[in-house]
């Protein structure tokens, strides 16, 4: 019995040893530094959005102790992902995993430097979906991954790591409010490549705040549908204002598509929708119209 | 490489897919889910008192999505338990452990719907059983574990490394330290208040007949 305890306890020890020279210490707020991934030996490490409170005067705490400064690439607050790179330092890149037979149950552990020692938590994978999931912000992840780690200050943008020592995504304590969750790898690799290409990743944007409302019944007969969604502003210049859509118009539609929730909206603005032209389905007054609505791009 | 915590690993997922489908929900009305578990095949499902409380007509999702309506049998506030019965046979049963050999140090699992995330698990280790002294406000055994339980956890399964059910989960003191009612404490729950032993297909014979 004590074999097995002791034998694990050595697993995990020789786990987060091998993982801690791919971990850095992000100092991009004040008071309290956070961590970061490394993602290619060049300088380029990843980290949490919400973690980097300035976009100049960045440190990076390496794993042999050494401080070096960093410069901004990117960053993209809809995922709470940021890249940040730093000249002239040779770095050691994790094993990033994207594995298929992750399941709830896994044991796991969230790393982080927020000082100069690299830390750990253990824990296991709570909730998992097959599908992806949209972030409270707008974000698509791959994956909903929630784990049961305690996410300790300075964790965020730090790696969680599978029994194998591979690196399952990065953790972010800001995507919802006292949930630990994680941003899965595929995810992390597919902002990270967009960051280091364009330096942002580009949002669909039509400038309206909306409420689901549930239809009226013979409407929602018609339709197919039992909600849409009514706007509550629409802002002055937006793309909405010039394509002439007007507070208190309910959108049903959009390209095509049912829209029922903000999701289905929001699912509609991807970065590939900025810049063309397309259908919004509308109640105004009790009939349906159809508007056409240039995709602008969020700022 | 870390043989050991992966054998661990393949352990605790495994559990985990055996407690899930014994593992049900119950519709607050609100949109929110509260948890149960499936403790008769012929539809007892138990649950916190405190899940039930304003719902004239509780709903139960099964594990495979259905959703039936369901019948109080008998609730306690005092212990926080309740008991529901849903038209439906040959449920899966949780296999009962014993809660009353649970150590400070062993490991358990705990299932539910934390926030209305369906199905999700955590996991940690017994801190203590028995009364806890600075709890005023609930008079009775709890096991006391360091893991994170969360509003829609409660009425679930917490169970032992092999999957036996150890408790009902029930609530929290801070957000580290999860409670739930052990084992022996629902039996006795379903005993006084549905007459005859009640028991599992899976329950051993000794503990069947003991009334």
């Amino acid at each position: 019995m004590a074999e097995i305890l002791t034998n694990l306890s050595n697993d995990l020890a020789a786990t987060v040893e091998a993982a801690a020279p791919s971990i850095v210490r992000v100092e991009g707020r004040r008071r309290l530094p956070a961590s970061g991934i490394i993602w290619a030996a060049e300088g380029v490490v990843v980290t949490a959005h919400h973690v980097l409170r300035q976009d100049e005067n960045i440190g990076l705490g390496l794993p042999d102790g050494s401080t070096v400064p960093a410069s901004l690439v990117g960053r993209d607050p809809a995922t709470d992902l940021a890249v940040v790179r730093a000249e002239g330092t040779e770095l050691i890149p994790p094993t990033w995993a994207e594995p298929d037979d992750l399941k709830v149950g896994h044991l796991v552990l969230a790393m982080g430097r927020p000082g100069h020692t690299v830390q750990a938590t253990l824990g296991i994978i709570s909730a998992l979906s097959q599908n992806g999931w949209r972030t409270p912000v707008g974000g698509q992840l791959d994956r909903y991954l929630q784990t049961d780690v305690v996410m300790y200050p300075g964790f965020s943008g730090g790696p969680l790591v599978s029994a194998t020592g591979q690196v399952i995504g990065l953790n972010s304590s800001a995507l919802l409010r006292g949930v630990s969750l994680t941003v899965p790898a595929p995810t992390v690799r597919r902002v990270v490549e967009t960051l280091l290409a364009h330096g942002r990743v580009r949002r669909g944007y039509l400038g309206v705040s909306t409420q689901p409302v549930r239809l009226p019944a013979a409407m929602a007969g018609q339709l197919g549908q039992e909600t849409g969604l009514l706007l509550v502003a629409v802002e002055p210049d937006s793309p909405a204002d010039k394509g002439g859509l007007l507070l208190g118009d309910t959108i049903v539609a959009f390209a095509g598509s049912p829209v029922r929730h903000h999701d289905d909206l929001l699912a509609q603005l991807s970065p590939d929708r900025v810049g063309s032209t397309l259908t919004a389905r509308i109640i105004r007054g009790g009939q349906l119209e159809e508007i056409s609505l240039a995709v602008g791009e969020r700022e | 490489m870390s043989s050991s915590l992966q054998q661990l690993n393949q352990e605790m997922s495994t559990t985990v897919e055996q407690v899930w489908s014994s593992l049900v929900q119950i519709n607050n009305g609100r949109g929110g889910a509260g948890a149960g578990t499936i403790w008769h095949p012929d539809g007892l499902v138990v649950t916190n008192a405190h899940v039930l409380q304003q719902h004239p007509n509780p709903t139960v999702t099964l594990p495979d999505g259905q959703s039936l309506p369901a019948r109080r049998l008998a609730q306690d506030s005092q212990r926080d338990l309740a008991a529901l019965a849903v038209e439906a046979a040959n449920l899966p049963t949780i296999e009962l452990g014993d809660s009353r050999r649970l150590r400070p140090g062993d490991w358990v699992l705990a299932l539910g719907h934390p926030w209305g995330v369906l199905g999700a698990a955590t996991a940690g280790i017994v801190i203590d059983t028995g009364q806890p002294p600075e709890l005023s406000r609930y008079r009775g055994e709890l096991i006391q574990v360091s893991l994170h339980l969360r509003p829609g956890h409660s009425g679930g399964p917490m169970v032992d490394v092999a999957g036996r059910l150890v408790g009902i989960n029930t609530m929290i003191a801070g957000p580290e330290v999860g409670l739930a009612i052990p084992l022996h404490i629902v039996k006795e729950f379903l005993r006084e208040t549905l007459g005859s032993p009640v028991t599992t297909a899976l329950e051993p014979a000794s503990e069947a007949i003991r009334v």
